[in-house]
């Protein structure tokens, strides 16, 4: 096997095909990147459950002088003796862990250090705004609904909110930003497939004459197909070298820069984009290489 | 060398057979004219040889092999042994003599060193010493017709399969093409050559195979062409 032979066939191939072998790269480029995205927000959405399912509390919040609340209306904020049989309510109940009391000053202090980049968020609030509250932890983050059932309207309590409830709203959306990218991955796919085999097929009828005396001179399958085969798998590295270039972009500016606004991040790691990348380039390599088989087999016959 | 047991070929969607039931044995070191009309099998038997078409009954054998339980896998070892020159040549025209020749080696995995010395040798034994840089555009038919011997035979193959080597050359050309392949058949190469051409198997004075209608109409050894199509 000579591979300079090889090597300069394959370049000739792919010169001469200039334009469908940049309709290779860029298909395949967008293809895989946006697999890779779908496989990111994947590993995105499994390390924040990870994060915040032990994290996640029912946040009683109590109420504050002149709350619009409709519970709260007349009753010129929570009291002492409210505070603490609230407490002994929630304490006794059978699904609570644990029970933290949240004051406004720490309220204010928790907000600012979450909103921390958020100039705007920032200005807006008043130590004075933010009310106090009740942090319940459960046993059983799926065992919310008796323990929400019970405090919302217990009196001095404006509002109970299930932190889940809001994650889960967020985890929704990334989900159905996950199956977007999947399903125009799994299009785009396809469309490279298919632009490789005819890239592969003009190819073998630009150079009909060389395979035929290759053929008959006795040249192996092998030394017939590699050149059209390799010239798939070139298009499809360097496809796959673009998409890793826009994955790595997407999670500098995209993924981090969401988690910039999210509390307690929990990013992905360079560890999760490295083997992301090198997942979705061995698929594309192979894409290539299966199509442009399938492709010789119908139109290169040995 | 070559040997055809009652083969029967039949194209699909065609009701005649292109060879029927045809038995034929060439030895090595043979010269042999296959003559007939056009459409009497002539092609289909070189095709049958090369294991480019599967015959639909009987058995060939091939350099001692039966072609029938060649796998695919073999077939091109088999056409390695078999030197092939057509009526248009069949040369790649972006390379030059040499490198025509060097490109029938070069695809088979020769090393580049046994290329350099045998191309010349027999760029030289086709007779066209000092045209070894020379375009296939730049050189007459017979001259192309050389070339496409040279590759055919660079590899020393058993046998030399020729279809219509003269077809396309004017007839004092074709009295030198055949003096090349009379060369290459003094080496020990079986050669089976089909043709029209009934002034050369006249003065070759060779074995002369008759096809008509896929059948074997006369077997003849220092035969002629017999009457005039």
């Amino acid at each position: 096997m000579r591979a300079n032979f090889i090597f300069s066939e394959v370049w000739i191939g792919l010169r001469r095909n200039l334009t469908m072998t940049i309709a290779v790269i860029v298909t395949v480029a967008i293809g895989m990147a946006l697999l890779g995205v779908g496989l990111m927000i994947n590993s995105q959405i499994s390390t924040m459950k990870d994060f915040w399912s032990d994290k996640v509390e029912i946040s009683v919040f109590l109420c504050k002088k002149n709350d619009p609340f409709p519970q709260c209306k007349g009753s010129g904020g929570v009291n002492e003796p409210e505070r603490a049989a609230l407490r002994a309510q929630i304490e006794a109940m059978p699904q609570v862990q644990k029970v933290d009391f949240e004051d406004a000053a720490t309220a204010y202090a928790n907000y600012r250090e979450q909103f921390k980049n958020d100039t705007v968020m920032l200005s807006v609030v008043q130590p004075g705004d933010m009310p106090e509250s009740f942090r319940v932890k459960l046993k059983d983050p799926d065992s919310y609904a008796a323990v929400i059932e019970a405090l919302k309207g217990a009196p001095g309590v404006s509002n109970v909110v299930n932190q889940k409830e809001i994650l889960e709203k967020f985890f929704g959306l990334l989900e159905k930003l996950r199956w977007a990218a999947l399903v125009v991955a799994i299009i785009l796919v396809f469309a490279a497939t298919l632009l490789i085999g005819n890239t592969v097929r003009l190819s073998a009828y630009n150079r009909r004459r060389e395979t035929g005396i290759m053929r008959l001179v006795g040249a192996s399958n092998l030394y017939i197909q590699l050149p059209f085969v390799m010239e798939g798998v070139i298009a499809g590295l360097i496809g796959g070298v673009v998409a890793a270039v826009l994955l790595i972009v997407s999670k500098v500016f995209l993924f981090d820069g969401v988690q910039l606004y999210l509390a307690n991040n929990s990013p992905l790691t360079w560890e999760t984009v490295a083997s992301v990348i090198s997942l979705t380039m061995i698929f594309g390599v192979l894409i290539c290489v299966l199509a442009s088989f399938v492709t010789l087999r119908r139109y290169l016959r040995v | 060398m070559i040997h055809f047991d009652n083969v029967t070929k039949v194209y699909a969607n065609q009701n005649r057979p292109a060879l029927d039931h045809v038995s034929v044995d060439v030895d090595k070191g043979e010269f042999v004219f296959l003559v007939g009309p056009s459409g009497s099998g002539k092609s289909t038997f070189l095709r049958l040889v090369l294991k480019e078409e599967r015959p639909d009954s009987g058995a060939i054998h091939v350099a001692g092999k039966d072609l029938a339980r060649l796998s695919n896998f073999k077939i091109p070892h088999l056409r390695r042994r078999i030197g092939c020159v057509f009526q248009d040549f069949r040369l790649l025209p972006n390379k030059n003599v040499y490198e025509n020749v060097a490109f029938a080696l070069e695809v088979i995995g020769k090393p580049r060193r046994f290329i350099r010395k045998v191309v010349p040798e027999v760029v030289e034994l086709v007779g066209l010493e000092g045209k070894a840089h020379r375009m296939p555009d730049e050189l007459s038919g017979g001259e192309q017709q050389r070339v496409a011997m040279a590759r055919a035979f660079v590899n020393r193959p058993m046998i030399l399969l020729a279809d219509e080597p003269t077809g396309n050359i004017d007839p004092a050309t074709s009295i030198g093409i055949m003096k090349v392949l009379d060369r290459i058949n003094r080496t020990g190469t079986t050669v089976v050559m089909a043709t029209h051409d009934a002034a050369i198997v006249d003065s070759m004075r060779k074995r002369v195979v008759e096809l008509e209608d896929g059948k074997i109409v006369r077997d003849q050894s220092r035969g002629v062409y017999g009457q005039a199509y």
